[in-house]
């Protein structure tokens, strides 16, 4: 996931994430719909799934991307988070994200600035705590 | 990164440049409209919302249209046959001229005017927004997903309109023959179908197809070629839009050379 691909905007919520699994895992829309529903569920965000990409808060936007990337069933790779959601401190609502979704992907690399460091350091993933 | 992903970008997304790159973009997109693996569910569903939005959405205006145009015209064009002194050639006019090339004419610059605009302003919306280079990082083929579905739905929605104006004006010229004429429906269908030969009937679907071709075809194409900035979307819609209008008459000049010849 990276801010340079947004979600589609003629898409609801629920459909960028479904796409994605329609594609590569050639799901009906049906299926596809139940799944996304429950994944979103899973994240606390159901009440989403409907609406479009303008209509979203930050971090609503980054656990739809985030669950959309996951979808790929595959290594995750997170580009400069911290542009989708400018408002966190530190990386804690990101960590917290991705151990609700750690069966949906093998492995997951982040990249982001130097400057951003402290933020990630400042995060215990062992106590959950900054 | 930025610099990375837009250089990745340029070279996955851009548009085909020259007319022989163009041509063959064409025939790849042909070649996908009649391959299996194209379609999956979310084709499809692409396919039917935007059949919904071109053909279904715009019955209320098309049958409006459909009739009082339709009707006003067999009214005049009855009316001059009987004035010439040229009833025998009733048949002839109704399906030479009114419904193989009067119908897809209007029709195709609807369609144009309401789907080929939007569709030119869609792409180039999703270009500038990088949602077209977020469906190729997530795998998803720009042409199966974007494109197909809106080629299709331009020809088969150009086809089924073409046929349901021709239809009503078919209906219109048996009520104007009763009334001008005072023509019995025997006569009449028997005049009509006299006159429809199989070749006007394969040049009027080829045209359809074509222009449903057109009239999609190169929305996109121009939507693909807007650059990243806001400002350059009108400006490809303006291009696009012109050079719709440029093909339609070049299918129109076409069609009119191979029914003649």
């Amino acid at each position: 996931m990276s801010p340079d691909a947004p979600l589609i905007s003629n898409l609801s919520v629920w459909e960028n994430v479904a796409l994605i699994q329609q594609y590569h895992q050639g799901y009906s829309g049906t299926t596809a719909h139940a799944l996304t529903l429950q994944h979103l569920g899973m994240l606390r965000c159901e009440s989403v799934a409907m609406k479009r990409n303008p209509e979203l808060r930050d971090e609503e936007r980054f656990r739809v991307m985030l669950l959309r990337a996951a979808m790929m069933n595959d290594v995750l790779v997170i580009d400069r988070p911290f542009l989708i959601i400018p408002n966190m401190a530190d990386a804690g609502f990101m960590f917290e994200n991705l151990e609700v979704l750690e069966n949906l992907f093998t492995e997951c690399f982040i990249f982001d600035y130097e400057s951003h460091r402290s933020k990630y350091t400042t995060y215990d993933t062992e106590t959950h705590r900054t | 990164m930025t610099d990375h992903t837009n250089r990745r970008d340029t070279a996955l997304l851009d548009a085909p440049e020259g007319v022989v790159e163009t041509l063959l973009y064409a025939v790849t997109i042909l070649l996908r409209i009649f391959s299996r693996k194209t379609y999956n569910s979310a084709t499809r569903a692409v396919l039917t919302n935007q059949i919904y939005f071109t053909s279904v959405q715009i019955l209320p205006l098309f049958l409006i249209v459909s009739v009082l145009l339709g009707t006003l015209f067999i009214g005049m064009i009855f009316q001059t046959i009987k004035n010439l002194g040229l009833d025998e050639y009733l048949g002839t006019i109704l399906i030479g001229f009114v419904v193989t090339e009067l119908s897809p004419f209007v029709f195709v610059l609807l369609i144009a005017l309401r789907s080929g605009s939007a569709i030119n302003t869609e792409i180039a919306v999703m270009k500038v927004n990088r949602e077209l280079f977020t469906l190729s990082v997530f795998g998803i083929d720009v042409i199966d997903y974007l494109f197909v579905p809106r080629i299709l739905n331009g020809v088969i929605s150009l086809v089924l309109l073409s046929v349901l104006f021709s239809i009503i004006l078919v209906i219109s010229g048996f009520l104007f023959s009763h009334i001008i004429f005072d023509m019995e429906f025997s006569m009449y269908s028997s005049l009509v179908a006299h006159s429809v030969l199989f070749s006007d009937m394969a040049i009027l679907l080829l045209k359809c197809t074509a222009f449903g071709f057109c009239v999609t075809f190169i929305p996109i194409l121009y939507g693909m070629k807007t650059s990243y900035m806001l400002t350059s979307i009108p400006v490809s819609v303006l291009q696009g839009m012109m050079r719709v209008f440029a093909a339609i008459i070049t299918v129109e000049v076409l069609s009119l050379i191979a029914r003649f010849i």
